[in-house]
């Protein structure tokens, strides 16, 4: 069977940099990065990223998929990250599940429910 | 046990004061010393002895209903004035386990609280509520057992709002005590009602007749997927129902299609409103520079940018509705819906494949969609409402034919781009709202750029260019015989629109239509001739045409339906609306010449003023342009019987005072009330002019 590409990207840079010639559809998941003793400083992530590994076969084999870890808390936390001002991706919390280019998008604790996740992989 | 009559009595009084409620509980505590009750959780209230015995009661004298109209917070701080009141006035001290109980037995039996409990008993076809050391409960548990059916136990005494639950089961049913035993949804009893019904051999009929009620795919089909229909599965959903929509939109005769959400978010309220304030920004530019905003002299307005803005916008909130739905459980399928018999519904999908369904409920919110004139080119060249907001290109020159309020609001926000903008109409403007307001719209627009032909009608459009926009010639013919010719990019009819009642099989069933404009009819319950279909929103005759009115119709349907001790119906009298024209128009109840009709002239007393918005000022807008009306019916203590405002943020300012009007204010309340300076709306508290006295309404200087 074919599965999605996972990429795993740091950073603002290196999101957009993967981001240049995907061909297919792409889902960026943004969530907290993990500090030297690999632990995040958001719960909320960690608790989301089984779910949604858990349904990434349900996605189309064609797509990509980004797990773009955005930085520690503080970078976060500033209202002007660039995360939140970049109007391709306006994002506004972690953990935060989107499908590039659309209007599709879940956070928080929507993406602890499989059927969520499910209902962004399928295609319309 | 009697309900005694002070809760009940009174609960259509709404308690106004603190004091009220003091009253309300000091009897309820001395008057019913006899009540005890069960575990409670109003820690915040009391810490008495936990009394449970099998029969225990809810004091019947709970004033709940009256709590339950307040909202949690306050009921909080009220919890806390009522327990130090109780010290001071030396109830607690006499430290009587009973006025105690009696005390705790108020938890507030909040809508929230009714619905939960509601969807607990249609979560399964026998259910118990019971408490863990029940005997009564074990018994009666142990006797179902033995007849090996199945059933659901809510054990009230593990779930943290049990006593809350337990209070409105009192209220749902009379009974206060446990086990409360319900079967396929009715309300059967205690323990002895069960083991009578067994004894008596009934239960086993009550039981087996639940084989024999027939069993639907799903308890509510829902045609519709809009504003009316959404609330309405979503509420249903909320209540544990087993709900399908169906949603699909057959695409405009230029081939239009869109998402999820119906008129209201996709060619209707939202994007309106979004490039009515796209205009009213481009307007505002203008008059920055007298605030001291170095502008430059021209500035454009970029129509994809604003479209893609709005489209995008629009994407979110189809993807919004699709989320809510999956999370809530209701079964979303895109495909148009027939109605084959009374129970039965055929679906068909974009590739044609068809499939059935059955519920014990349909509800039909189909909605309407704009009309075209049957003329030569209509079709093939024209667009309506349903095309203009995602249109790819900007619109041009443009002719919006109609004198309805969606006419004249994109008209006023093309005109409001730049572009040019005429509307032709073939008498009164904006038929049903109030003339004189209607008439005011129609100068303000004049004044801003919008031609308008009145008394004339288009009878044929050609084509005359290809493009994106093209050109096209349109020949209208004036009252008077003239013809009219004249070239434009787009034509945008916006006649009226008729409601989507054909073609969904309502003639299978029998439901009936008003022969004279083809909608629902349907009665207070929003019930059609059929028993179990229901209409909602647009499509129901008589009903005024707005979001939220097809909001408010869906979720009060849904509890009805699934929630028998639930009665409220929509309340369709005074519903505020606002007409989004350059010039904004708010208005609640009677237009003045509507209500000259019903209540005869000489009972009407019609206050008015003109208003300068200080905001116009220093630009230098022109004068005695917005307006403030009020009709009253002299008959009836100057009642206001109609409001009617015309200025920026209309919309806003008109909002409350529906609040107002609903609770049936009069003038008197009007100048009672104190102004909020400097605002529009606080003209509304100073009228004095009549247009009886015929003195000027107009203001000068400040
Ligand atoms: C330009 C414009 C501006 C408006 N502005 C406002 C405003 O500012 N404020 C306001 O309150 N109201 C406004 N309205 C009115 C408002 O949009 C409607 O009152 C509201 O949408 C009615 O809701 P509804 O549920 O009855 O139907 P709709 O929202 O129209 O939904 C009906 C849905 O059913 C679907 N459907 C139809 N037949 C079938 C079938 N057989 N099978 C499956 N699906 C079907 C349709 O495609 C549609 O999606 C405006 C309307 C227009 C056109």
């Amino acid at each position: 069977m074919n599965m999605v590409r996972t990429i795993s990207v740091h950073g603002y840079e290196a999101l957009t940099k993967a981001l240049s010639g995907i061909q297919g559809s792409v889902y960026i998941l943004f969530s907290g990065s993990q500090d030297e003793y690999g632990v995040s400083w958001c719960p909320d992530c960690v608790k989301a990223e089984p779910v949604i590994n858990k349904n990434l076969e349900k996605a189309p084999s064609d797509a990509t998929f980004i797990h773009c870890h955005v930085g520690d808390r503080n970078y976060w936390k500033k209202q002007d990250n660039e995360f939140r001002k970049d109007p391709k991706f306006l994002v506004k919390c972690v953990p935060t599940l989107l499908k590039f280019g659309s209007p599709q998008r879940l956070e928080e604790e929507q993406l602890f429910k499989d059927d969520l996740i499910q209902m962004m992989f399928e295609e319309d | 046990m009697k309900r005694q009559s002070l809760g009940r009595g009174s609960s259509s009084k709404k308690p106004t004061s603190l004091s009220t409620l003091f009253s309300l509980s000091k009897n309820s505590t001395s008057s019913n010393p006899s009540s005890s009750t069960s575990g409670g959780r109003n820690s915040t209230l009391i810490t008495g002895t936990v009394v449970t015995s099998p029969s225990t009661h809810i004091s019947s004298t709970s004033p709940s209903t009256h709590i339950s109209a307040i909202s949690p917070s306050t009921r909080t701080s009220l919890a806390k004035d009522l327990s130090s009141y109780k010290k001071k006035s030396g109830i607690l001290s006499q430290k009587s386990s009973k006025s105690t109980a009696a005390f705790r037995s108020m938890p507030p039996i909040t809508d929230g609280v009714k619905l939960e409990v509601q969807k607990i008993i249609n979560s399964s076809n026998i259910v118990i509520f019971s408490k863990t050391h029940c005997p009564f409960c074990q018994k009666a548990k142990d006797l179902l057992k033995s007849l090996n059916v199945k059933f659901e136990t809510f054990e009230l005494d593990l779930n943290d709002k049990g006593a809350e639950y337990q209070a409105a089961l009192k209220d749902l049913t009379g009974q206060g005590t446990v086990p409360n035993i319900f079967i396929h949804g009715k309300h059967l009893g205690g323990c002895d009602d069960l083991l009578k019904a067994h004894s008596d051999n009934s239960l086993k009929d009550i039981i087996n007749k639940m084989a024999d009620i027939p069993q639907y795919d799903c308890d509510l089909i829902v045609i519709g997927g809009g504003s009316g229909g959404l609330a309405a599965a979503k509420e249903a959903a909320n209540m544990g129902k087993r709900v399908t929509l169906f949603d699909y939109v057959e695409p405009s005769p230029i081939g239009t299609t869109w998402g999820l959400g119906g008129t209201c978010v996709n060619v209707g309220c939202i994007p309106k409103k979004l490039m009515h304030r796209a205009a009213i920004l481009g307007e505002s530019i203008h008059e920055a520079k007298a605030f001291g905003w170095d502008v430059p002299e021209k500035v454009k307005h970029n129509w994809q940018t604003m479209k893609n803005a709005v489209q995008d916008h629009i994407g979110s909130l189809n993807w919004g509705y699709r989320v809510q739905l999956r999370d809530k459980k209701v079964n979303y399928v895109n495909a148009y819906a027939q109605i084959v018999d009374k129970n039965t519904i055929k679906a068909i999908k974009k590739n044609k494949t068809e499939s059935t369904m059955t519920a014990a409920n349909i509800l039909i919110a189909t909605g309407e969609r704009p009309r075209y004139p049957d003329i030569p080119g209509a079709k093939e060249y024209g667009i309506t409402s349903d095309d203009l907001f995602s249109l790819p290109y900007c619109p041009g020159k443009t002719l919006c034919v109609g004198a309805s309020y969606v006419s004249l609001e994109c008209a006023g926000f093309l005109a409001g781009f730049g572009l040019d903008t005429t509307v032709m109409v073939r008498s009164i403007l904006l038929r049903g709202f109030d003339q004189q307001c209607s008439e005011m719209i129609g100068k303000h627009m004049s004044n801003h750029g919008v031609k308008f032909i009145r008394g004339a009608v288009p009878t044929k459009i050609e084509q005359v260019e290809k493009g994106e926009p093209g050109k096209y010639r349109v020949t209208a013919v004036a009252s008077d015989g003239a013809q009219i010719v004249e070239e434009y990019n787009t034509i945008l009819f916006a006649i009226g629109r008729d409601p989507c009642t054909k073609g969904i099989g309502l003639e299978n069933v029998g439901v009936s239509l008003n022969p004279n404009n083809q909608r629902v009819v349907v009665d207070a319950s929003e019930k059609t001739s059929v028993s179990n279909i229901y209409a909602i929103g647009d499509i129901g005759d008589g009903r005024p045409e707005l979001t939220p009115v097809a909001i408010q119709a869906g979720k009060l349907l849904s509890r009805r339906l699934f929630n028998s001790s639930f009665t409220t119906k929509v309340d369709y009298t005074n519903v505020a609306t606002t007409v989004f024209t350059p010039l904004e128009y708010g208005c609640i109840g009677y237009s003045e010449e509507a209500a000259i009709e019903k209540f005869g002239e000489d009972n009407i007393e019609v206050y008015h003023s003109y208003f300068m918005p200080l905001e116009w000022t220093v630009p230098h807008k022109e004068e005695n342009t917005c307006y403030a009306k009020l009709v009253c019916n002299k008959a009836d203590h100057e009642r206001v019987v109609g409001f009617h405002v015309l200025g920026p943020n209309a919309g806003e300012i008109t909002q409350g005072y529906a609040v107002a009007i609903k609770k049936g204010a009069t003038k008197e309340d009007f100048d009672g009330t104190i102004g909020i300076h400097p605002t529009c709306s606080e003209t509304f508290t100073t009228l004095h002019v009549t247009k009886r006295s015929g003195e000027s309404a107009e203001v000068t200087g400040c």
